[in-house]
């Protein structure tokens, strides 16, 4: 029964064919709005910057979601454990054994797309519910192990002084020259889901997101390319648990929690589900908005939930569908 | 081994595979009325015991008053999710995986109401019954064990009663076996829905008052009582009640033994083991999955 198109979407995404010129402004302005609100962190600096490096950050590990569930239409709540294996990984090996940054984020993507890989097959020909639960199990299992596993991960003490990310000598620790990386990071990653949408590889997902049984008869091995949109979300995913730990010094079971799968899905629904800019839109309102409304601090969880439940029920398709709505209302 | 320790453990582990038994029921009542899978069953565990503390320590009401009270609240909040949450996404036909992430949501959302509305201190409520264990050949048997036990086998049993006899039973169940049509013979489903929510609710309440003498109850108990009922509905075959309370027993008896042997800070690593073990072995539990 969940094999069908309607897993994630009502309908599935489609690949745009090539797109008229009068579109172009539509499908500009997200990214436009997007460069703005970098572009003002990047001038101001300080506590604006953190916030919007925080919000790049989660975007690249929203991508990754966004591959596995846009395009791929199937679901995974648990893709916090990969960028857990990422971010310790990187502390570990950069404080603990004098690793460089560079070959430790590399041990931590190879380890989290190996996890992903051993976990990812016999999960992945689960279906509905029962691939939810299992998924939220493995994401649960993962902070467990970060808690328990006391002699390498410090446990809830967490592991400090992870030193920042330098390249060529020169060591990004100010708010501008990280918040420059991450945005470079942003771009590639945007840039990578963009042409994998477009690829080959993006239309026997796009294939299997519509309708497993045809993608079959078509000669799409379906699941051979689960497992891969899987891997390439694992990949992500821990792409973005290094990068928070090197741009924070610092990690800690709380930040692969719960609250975390949550709040990637508050804004994978916020931006858009399916799209490329989505996720990178979505981190960013979902950030950004709060900080403006400093006294409702301790209601922040409590508005996110509501505010992914209203998401559900009135507008599935984010505010990437809201630009696209738009857009289609203009035309004649 | 201890023979003394493994009854012992055996004994906690019926008590609280009771409790994990009746949060399953939860999970298959809501399902097979609406195929739903309901993630924010946890919720009205934490709020039974919570709403209880509340009225008892707070608004001092006899115990007995309060424990009702609370049971008849939580009902009522599974209504309210059912009318707030769920049925838009029902009528509109959302996706089931949206289904889940709506609920997961909402119980997020409960949780944080629950912890602004009261705090984060862990809170605690007396025994039923304030007597000393007995003791069986050197086991001691907690009293409140007793009561979870006894309890939760009469619920049980109220239960196959009125899906045996009563006509507003008979129709959750034709609803369960086909709710098209249950729909054409003039079986309100709507109705349905909400009367399983409200079930469903009052059975997490009951679980989590039961449990928390023995325990503690605070805002964030929820998710984990959630998957081991999750847990225990999968293992008895997912939409089958009573096999969701067999699933429970066992789960809890197997918990409570594994914790034997690795210790109390990997009780939920175990669970979720067991979880992952029967899903990629036999997702369809024990007996089968229903239909």
């Amino acid at each position: 029964m969940n094999s069908s198109p309607s897993t994630i979407l009502p309908k599935a995404v489609s690949v745009p064919a090539r797109v008229s010129p009068r579109r172009h402004l539509a499908q500009a302005a997200p990214w436009l709005a997007a460069a703005a609100v970098v572009g003002y962190a990047l001038v101001v600096g300080g506590y604006p910057a953190t916030v919007v490096g925080f919000a790049l950050i989660y975007a690249i590990f929203v991508s990754g979601l966004n591959i596995f569930m846009g395009l791929t239409a199937q679901v995974s709540f648990g893709q916090s454990a990969f960028a857990a294996i990422g971010g310790y990984g990187s502390a570990i090996l950069t404080t603990q054994y004098d690793w460089t940054w560079a070959p430790a984020m590399l041990a931590g993507l190879a380890a989290a797309v190996a996890a992903a890989f051993v976990i990812g097959y016999p999960t992945l020909r689960l279906k509905g519910h029962y691939l939810s639960m299992a998924t939220l199990a493995i994401g649960l299992i993962a902070h467990e192990i970060a808690v328990q596993w006391e002699s390498v991960t410090l446990g809830y003490l967490g592991i400090s002084g992870v030193p920042p990310i330098d390249i060529a000598g020169f060591e990004l620790s100010s708010d501008r020259a990280t918040l420059t990386m991450l945005t470079v990071c942003v771009l590639a990653t945007a840039f990578a889901v963009a042409r994998i949408r477009r690829s080959r590889l993006g239309r026997a997902f796009a294939g299997l997101a519509g309708s497993e049984d045809a993608a079959r008869a078509l000669g799409i091995d379906v699941a051979r390319y689960k497992l891969l949109s899987f891997l390439l979300a694992a990949g992500f995913a821990s792409f973005s648990g290094s990068l928070f730990v090197h741009v924070v010094g610092y990690v800690s079971p709380e930040v692969f929690s719960l609250h975390m799968v949550i709040l990637s899905f508050t804004m994978l629904y916020v931006g858009g589900i399916g799209t490329v800019v989505g996720p990178v839109i979505g981190a960013l309102v979902v950030s950004v908005l709060p900080e403006t409304f400093r006294a409702l601090r301790d209601y922040q969880d409590l508005a996110y939930g509501a505010a992914l439940i209203l998401l559900l029920i009135f507008a599935p398709r984010g505010l990437a569908g809201l630009f696209a709505a738009l857009d289609t209302r203009r035309k004649p | 081994m201890d023979f003394t320790l493994i009854g012992q453990s055996l004994v906690s582990g019926l008590g609280i595979g009771c409790v994990y038994g009746l949060i399953g029921i939860g999970f298959c009542v809501i399902y097979n009325a609406s195929g739903i899978v309901n993630f924010a069953q946890g919720a009205f565990v934490m709020l039974g015991g919570m709403i209880t503390h509340a009225l008892f320590v707070r608004v001092e009401l006899p115990y007995g008053l309060a424990i009702l009270l609370a049971v008849l609240i939580v009902a009522l909040i599974g209504v309210v999710l059912e009318r707030v949450v769920v049925r838009p996404l029902w009528t509109r036909n959302a996706p089931m995986f949206v289904m889940i992430l709506a609920t997961l949501a909402a119980q997020i959302v409960i949780e944080r109401l629950t912890y602004l509305a009261a705090d984060d201190q862990p809170k605690t409520l007396p025994v039923f019954t304030d007597v000393p264990p007995i003791m069986l050949r050197g086991i001691a048997v907690n009293i409140q064990s007793l009561w979870i036990i006894t309890g939760s086998l009469a619920i049980v049993a109220l239960l196959a009663l009125f899906f045996k006899t009563t006509r507003t039973g008979k129709a959750m169940r034709a609803c369960a076996i086909n709710r098209e049509a249950a729909a054409l013979q003039g079986i309100p489903v709507h109705s349905m829905l909400a009367l399983a929510f409200a079930l469903s609710a009052g059975l997490g309440a009951v679980a989590g008052i039961m449990l928390t003498p023995t325990q503690y109850t605070a805002y964030d108990v929820g998710v984990p009582f959630a998957i081991s009922g999750f847990i225990a509905a999968i293992i008895g075959g997912f939409g089958r009640p009573f096999g969701a309370f067999l699933g429970g027993l066992m789960l809890g008896v197997v918990q409570a033994t594994a914790i034997l042997y690795f210790g109390a800070g990997l009780k939920t690593v175990i669970a979720l083991s067991i979880l992952l073990l029967f899903l990629f072995v036999r997702p369809s539990g024990l007996l089968g999955a229903a239909k």
